[in-house]
């Protein structure tokens, strides 16, 4: 069993990087090395079955080699399997098959061949690490994979401009629930004190002794992986994204937003229930976040007129009554009604092209107008007021736009007086102060020291915020994040429990990816090429190598599961003390923002339709 | 601002926008053709100045095509020397070959609306365009959306205005933008007042306004003018739907700014420009010019070096017992199976004529509430044909149910339905079968259904049209396209007149793959009509008199080529005698040789088909891309079209022309006059040159003049298709469509005597415009001398074709040898198109008498 559980984690790494070795216009090893991997994976998975069944239908832990040990926490790499999660890996494996087989035409003399399959193989793995992580260490792992995923399909037609903005919007979103499910970590290492094996999860019971305030945790905890569902399953009020979403080939938004992905809060929810099972106010709020979702979200639809949209949110009302379901405790029921769904959801997205063909037809031959709609009365402008909400999605992504992005840029604004130079300068004297000090900490006096971690941890969100509205060049964006990153390092070395390796741990990962940031946007600068944030350059077109090599600068820098930075991460915030409210909150806007930024620098570089025009570019509305 | 010249604002910006209807009614025609009146280089050099659209290759491409040897070094020297003069031969060749010229993109309409963006700080179009798009989406939507949009009869600002005043929530932000729609009495003027200021801007403003959503602007415009192109109509105008976008322009501006704004005319620095003024072309422009004339005439000589040389053979037909005879469309994917029908058959005779066979109607299929055109859009039908019974029912698919979105029978569908969906899209991926969803060219008009065709009482109307043709009118028909094709004599016992369409699935431009003279749909309707008509004693009787002679053992029967899946279905079958049908019996083993020869010569292009392996095979894999959902290519429609010959089909047997000829069937002996001719003609360069145009535009700039990729494409309110939840509607052709056409204009190749073609051209300047113009080109064969006449500057001049013809004896093994496109990059795609042969296979050698 441990072997088999290795293999469907192994089975499509192995596939992805057969995979990197073909070029684009070789098709066939690139379709037969992802069908193979995914194949192997389905028989394995089917054998698991068989051999899960046999055992009485038990969940198995298998607990692997420790990547990373410190006093109270631990990184190993320990897969879980049970019934759900079963289920879950068998419906993707099937639909990932069947989605293969389908693009293998579908795509065929796409310009992007390769990478649609390679991320497609990639959000495979993601997905199988999430489903068989057998702590929540691992189980981010597969959830940052996945994110990062979603926003390479979105922006797959990454030469047009809406599909990067909405891919740049998504993944905005994304990265909230990501740093939810990171303070969810967190705080679940300071109320258990060590790290959580899903094996043994039963409760919140066997608090640590100075855990005091159990009323607050009680909510805490359940509610950062509520977020982190919400927002992946496209809950209300986060429901406007998921719409905007289907960017990518059909293929794509059949197995991400028409079913997998888009599911996946589902799963958290079950795989964190006993932490808020006993919580009977908490399943409450479950319950009432899909009874909304159910509610808005079928009225939304109601009045799409388009295809995919409309799919998209009947989707999302379904995902809403599974919240229902689980919140009620029917979990098996809600697993019955995700596979089917899924199902449902994105065969009606493979086919959905031919619906004009064939509600033309219908319409045709049975086609009778419909019924005025009257103004008298309070029901009929009840129903033209739902009408007219509907229409503009409840306002749901302009409310996004407002409460999230733009009170940010005002932030980043608000420091518009400070030039670029004299951050620079600022930055630095406090900084080889503070490391100095960090060094030798008798020097700083005792009532100083007490506010340092939060001090240095401000004065790194203006540094972050800063580059957040940065327009003129993207290598001074980059330098300030890493200037955050060194800060926000600092912030964690003046914190009490200070183990310099863990931030070398941390430091190692930033500083690799930072110098390939910077030689790649310097060699850019060199070529003459524009390199301000003003607007989407789309640089990939000419420098498709270095934009790949700029991705990983990126998603090290950002803290994704590649480099130990992730690990080093953890760590640090495994320091902040359940007191320590002001510098969480710092921190973890510090590392909200760092992803956005790199994000939004990486598009505006690399994405969006290429400025030169010396071929064709897609107008800004297409 | 006046009424007038709002009107002639109004005039102009319709007269810019794209007029592609719903894409039910999907039908070729030039992209550019506001621009017509201009001469064609010149014309697409300012499109793409004004609208930053890319009409030819880059100098790059063009060089690199050169490198390949696609363009010839000697035609080169040739169009230096037509156009430049002879003095500057090297000059020229060195700006071709090697010079540097900076490309600069500016397109002019944008320039001005883009201001806002500076000054709001933000993009206005982000702002306004996603809520612009779902309401005027929801307005026309033709029956996605669960709930209709309300009021849709009373015009879409009417609409809005009474949903806003009588629904709690509202569409706007601010007051002011909510109280001018309230108030009712802001005309456009006032509107553009608050937003632009000067009037002289108005203009420019609303080109900027339009154009940055070409798409949605472009289909209003074509509702306003052609209503019923939606069954459920609404009403819509152009007028009402710039005045809500403005409207939501205030609002957004409003939400940046406060109400005290400054319209965007009296900010500093804006000065009025005329987008349309006449735009001097540069040198660069010029060499572009010369390298795509090279790229065009190095094709177009070798199929006239062709041409010319088989003239020189002096063939003439052979006079053997006909087999049976055929009329097909002009189209041109027929051209290889009519080259197959021959080849099969020797004594077969092949003809072409546009595909709706004269035969302009309505069709109303048995239990249809509307009637469907199935004839050129120019002609509006002045008769309906009514199908009076249908056997076979119409299937439905739960998957399309709308019902399955909402919440309950959602909960329901995907419980009941989900498992299913997993079965079903295994078996649509491994043994994939037609289904109801899937657009079946057979399933247009039931098979063995009855159609009214004989008019009882012509005053009789429905709808205003008269149901069925009277004999008189019949006759006319029949006469009409005879006399077109030259058939008027020595008739075999079996004339199968074929129609074609096409079956493809998950494919919303299947109406681009049908019948072009039918408006996009499959022309069996008018094939089974015009039988019956030839077929008719009275019909027989009236056209003795007028010297065509039908026998009476003479039988004319329908059929239709499906062309994605290469089968031919027959109609009126019942209407044999005992002798026809034994005679059909024999002639369909033929039918299906050539179908199997076709089939494989079509496989070569498709990379899922491997053509070694059994005929049977091949035609089962060619028969199943036509109804697999995965197939995004299940055929290639018109790409490489390049040329329409016009004359006697026995003049190019021999000539192998690779799928690229519209092949239209003329006599001119007897026609010595030209009066057929002219008639022949007059159709000819709307249909072929639209379809033609289209083709090249979207070619050259796949994202602006096509549709894209239409991988990503997403079904919009049953009337189009855009990319995205906020995306603008994209007309034009999908990237799929047109990946193996090389861009080159229309050759038509007429036979005739130039002095005959000339008189014909002067008498119709409409015509004469697509080739004075240079929209299309025109070169005539002259049966006098064999001789060659190129029309240039309103005259005929003979043309010395320069290349080699290349000849082979095996034309099969050519083709099945031919190399594969690698990507579909211009460089690659070339190359899988075969150069013109003369091929001489054995029973082509018995005609060829020298």
């Amino acid at each position: 069993m441990e072997l088999l559980i290795s293999i469907l984690v192994v089975a499509p790494i192995l596939a992805l990087l057969v995979g990197f070795c073909f070029s684009n216009h070789q098709e066939k090893p690139i379709f037969s090395s992802a069908i193979t991997g995914v194949g192997v994976n389905f028989v394995v998975a089917l054998t698991v079955l068989v051999l899960w069944l046999q055992g009485g239908m038990e969940s198995v832990f298998v607990k692997g080699p420790v990547l990373y040990y410190a006093k109270e926490t631990e990184f190993a790499l320990s897969f879980f399997l049970d019934g759900y999660g079963l289920s879950y890996i068998l419906l993707s494996t099937f639909l990932t098959g069947i989605i293969i087989l389908f693009s293998r035409t579908y795509l065929h003399r796409e310009k992007g061949f390769k990478r649609f399959f390679n991320i497609l193989k990639f959000f495979y793995c993601g997905l199988m690490v999430l489903l068989l992580a057998g702590n929540l260490e691992i189980l981010f792992v597969g959830w940052e994979i996945i994110g990062v995923t979603s926003f390479f399909l979105i922006s797959f037609y990454r030469e047009r401009y809406l599909p990067v903005k909405n891919a740049v919007k998504v993944v905005s979103l994304y990265r909230v629930a990501d740093i939810s499910m990171l303070l969810g970590i967190w705080v679940c290492h300071h109320y258990f004190g060590r790290s959580l094996n899903f094996g043994e999860l039963n409760g919140l019971h066997n608090a640590q002794p100075h855990i005091m305030a159990h009323g607050f945790y009680e909510f805490f905890i359940p509610a950062t992986f509520l977020l982190a569902a919400m927002v992946k399953s496209a809950q209300v009020p986060f429901s406007s994204w998921l719409p905007r979403a289907m960017e990518g080939p059909t293929t794509s938004s059949a197995i991400f937003y028409g079913s997998l992905s888009v599911h996946i809060g589902v799963f958290l929810l079950i795989r964190t229930s006993p932490l808020w099972e006993d919580n009977s106010a908490f399943r409450w709020l479950v319950g009432g976040v899909g009874l909304v979702t159910c509610f808005s979200t079928t009225l939304i639809g109601r009045v799409q007129s388009t295809i995919k949209t409309q799919i998209a949110y009947s989707s999302v009302a379904q995902i809403g009554l599974m919240f229902i379901e689980v919140a009620m405790g029917f979990y098996g029921f809600a697993i019955i009604h995700f596979v089917c769904n899924a199902l449902f959801r994105s065969h009606q997205l493979l086919v959905s092209p031919s619906v004009l063909n064939y509600q033309i037809h219908n319409q045709f031959f049975h086609f009778s107008k419909p019924a005025g709609q009257g103004t008298a009365g309070l029901w009929n402008k009840v129903k033209l007021s739902c009408y007219s909400l509907g229409v503009q999605e409840f306002r749901l992504d302009r409310f996004m736009f407002q409460s999230f992005w733009r009170p940010l840029k005002k932030a980043g604004n608000f420091f518009t007086f400070l030039g670029t130079q004299n951050t620079y300068i600022l930055a630095l004297p406090p900084f080889l102060i503070g490391v100095y000090a960090a060094y030798h900490k008798a020097v700083v006096p005792e009532s100083i020291l007490k506010f340092l971690p939060e001090g240095f941890a401000l004065v790194g969100l203006v540094f972050i915020l800063k580059a957040f509205v940065e327009r003129r060049s993207a290598l001074n964006a980059w330098v300030l994040i890493v200037v955050n990153q060194l800060y926000q390092s600092l912030a964690f070395s003046f914190n009490e429990e200070f183990d310099m390796s863990q931030v070398y741990l941390y430091l190692s990962g930033i500083s690799v990816s930072a110098f390939i940031g910077i030689w790649v946007l310097n060699r850019m600068r060199n070529n003459g090429e524009d390199i301000s944030l003003a607007k989407f350059h789309g640089h990939s077109y000419e420098y498709p190598r270095l934009a790949f090599l700029f991705v990983f600068a990126c998603l090290g820098l950002a803290g994704f599961p590649i480099t130990p930075t992730f690990i080093g991460e953890d760590l640090m915030l495994g320091h902040i003390h359940e007191n320590q409210f002001p510098l969480l909150i710092l921190i973890v806007l510090n590392l909200i923002m760092d992803g956005l930024v790199i994000f939004r620098i990486y598009s505006r570089l690399f994405l969006g339709p290429h400025e030169k025009g010396y071929h064709e570019t897609a107008y800004r509305s297409s | 601002m006046s009424d007038f010249q709002e009107a002639l604002l109004f005039e102009r910006l319709k007269h810019h926008l794209p007029t592609q209807a719903a894409l039910k009614d999907f039908v070729h025609h030039n992209p550019l053709h506001s621009f017509q009146e201009m001469e064609f280089f010149k014309a697409i050099f300012s499109a793409s100045k004004i609208f930053g659209i890319k009409p030819t290759f880059s100098m790059n491409e063009y060089r690199r095509l050169h490198q390949a040897g696609r363009i010839d070094s000697e035609v080169i020297e040739r169009i230096i020397r037509q156009e430049k003069g002879g003095d500057d031969v090297d000059a020229w060749q060195e700006k071709l070959l090697r010079r540097g010229y900076p490309h600069v993109y500016e397109p002019k309409v944008g320039r001005l609306r883009s201001r806002w963006n500076a000054e709001l700080k933000c993009s206005l179009e982000d702002r306004v365009q996603p809520l612009l798009f779902r309401i005027i989406c929801s307005y026309l939507d033709q029956g996605i959306s669960l709930w209709p949009f309300p009021f849709e009869d009373q015009g879409v600002v009417e609409a809005v205005r009474k949903i806003e005043k009588n629904s709690f929530a509202s569409f706007f932000r601010s007051k002011r933008a909510r109280k001018l729609l309230l108030d009712g009495e802001a005309s456009m003027q006032d509107l553009l007042k608050i937003v632009v200021g000067r009037e002289e801007l108005y203009e420019q403003y609303l080109f900027d306004q339009q154009f940055s959503h070409k798409g949605w602007s472009g289909i209003i415009n074509a509702i306003e003018d052609q209503p019923e192109t939606l069954f459920y109509q609404k009403k819509i105008d152009l007028r009402g739907f710039i005045m809500l976008e403005l409207l939501l322009e205030i609002d957004a501006i409003d939400q940046e700014l406060g109400e005290g704004w400054k319209p965007l005319g009296e900010r500093s620095g804006v000065i009025p420009e005329d987008y349309f003024e006449e735009i001097p072309l540069g040198e660069m422009e010029e060499v572009l010019k010369l390298w795509q004339l090279a790229f065009e005439w190095s094709y177009y000589d070798e199929v006239l070096a062709g041409v010319g040389y088989l003239n020189k053979l002096k063939r003439r037909p052979h006079d053997n017992q006909k087999s049976f005879q055929a009329v097909f469309c002009v189209d041109d994917r027929e051209c290889s199976i009519r080259r197959y029908f021959e080849e099969v058959d020797p004594n077969c005779e092949t003809y072409g004529a546009p595909g709706f066979f004269g035969v302009s109607i309505y069709f109303q299929p048995f239990g249809g509430k509307f009637f469907e055109k199935n004839c050129p859009v120019p002609i509006t039908p002045k008769h309906v044909i009514q199908e009076l019974e249908a056997k076979t029912p119409h299937g439905s698919v739960p998957f399309h149910d709308k019902h399955s979105h909402t919440f309950f029978r959602g909960l329901w569908c995907s419980l009941s339905l989900g498992l299913t969906s997993g079965a079903r899209m295994i078996l649509d991926l491994f043994r994939p079968t037609m289904r109801a969803d899937i657009a079946d060219a057979f399933a247009h008009m039931d098979i063995n259904g009855k159609l009214h065709i004989e008019c009882d009482d012509p005053e009789q109307k429905i709808n205003g049209v008269q149901a069925g043709y009277t004999v008189p009118e019949m006759a006319d028909v029949v006469e009409g396209i005879l006399r077109g094709i030259g058939l008027i004599s020595d008739f075999a016992e079996m004339v199968y007149i074929v129609a074609h369409g096409s079956s493809s699935a998950n494919n919303p431009h299947h109406g681009a793959h049908d019948c072009g003279a039918c408006s996009g749909r499959p022309g069996a309707p008018n094939a089974r009509v015009f039988a019956h008509m030839a077929n008719h004693p009275r019909v027989r009787e009236i056209l003795k008199g007028r010297e065509i002679d039908i026998p009476e053992s003479t039988h004319f029967l329908p059929a239709m080529h499906d062309t994605a899946s290469d089968e031919i279905g027959y109609y009126d079958r019942i209407q044999l005698s005992e002798k026809g049908r034994e005679n059909h019996k024999a002639n369909l083993v033929n039918i299906e040789k050539a179908l199997d020869l076709n089939a494989k010569e079509r496989a070569r292009r498709f990379a899922s088909i491997d053509v070694n392996q059994d005929i049977r095979k091949i035609r089962r894999a060619i028969k199943k891309r036509s109804h697999s959902y995965f197939e995004p290519r299940p055929e290639l429609g018109h790409g490489t079209n390049a040329l329409c010959f016009i004359g006697a089909r026995h003049r190019l047997k021999g000539l192998f022309l690779d799928r690229r000829a519209f092949l239209q069937s003329y006599d001119y002996q007897q026609d010595p006059e030209g009066e057929v001719l002219a008639n022949v003609l007059a159709p000819l360069p709307g249909v072929c040159g639209g379809i033609n145009l289209e083709y090249y535009f979207s070619r050259m700039d796949i994202e602006k003049m096509g549709a894209g990729t239409k991988l990503p494409h997403n079904v919009v309110g049953l009337i189009g298709v855009a990319n995205s939840s906020d995306g603008d509607l994209r007309p034009g052709l999908p990237l799929q469509m047109i990946e193996n056409h090389d861009p080159v204009r229309l050759l038509m190749l007429v036979e005739h005597r130039p002095e005959v073609v000339l008189r014909i051209l002067k008498a119709s300047p409409e015509n004469c415009e697509w080739f004075s113009k240079g929209w299309l080109h025109l070169v005539v064969s002259s049966p006098d001398d064999g001789e060659l006449y190129h029309f240039k500057d309103g005259g005929f001049q003979p043309y010395e074709p320069l290349a080699q013809v290349s000849t082979v004896d095996d034309i099969t093994n050519t083709i099945h040898s031919h190399p594969k496109m690698r990507s579909n990059h211009i460089l690659d795609a070339t190359r899988e198109n075969i150069p013109v042969h003369v091929y001489d296979g054995s029973s082509r050698k018995t005609e060829l008498t020298k």
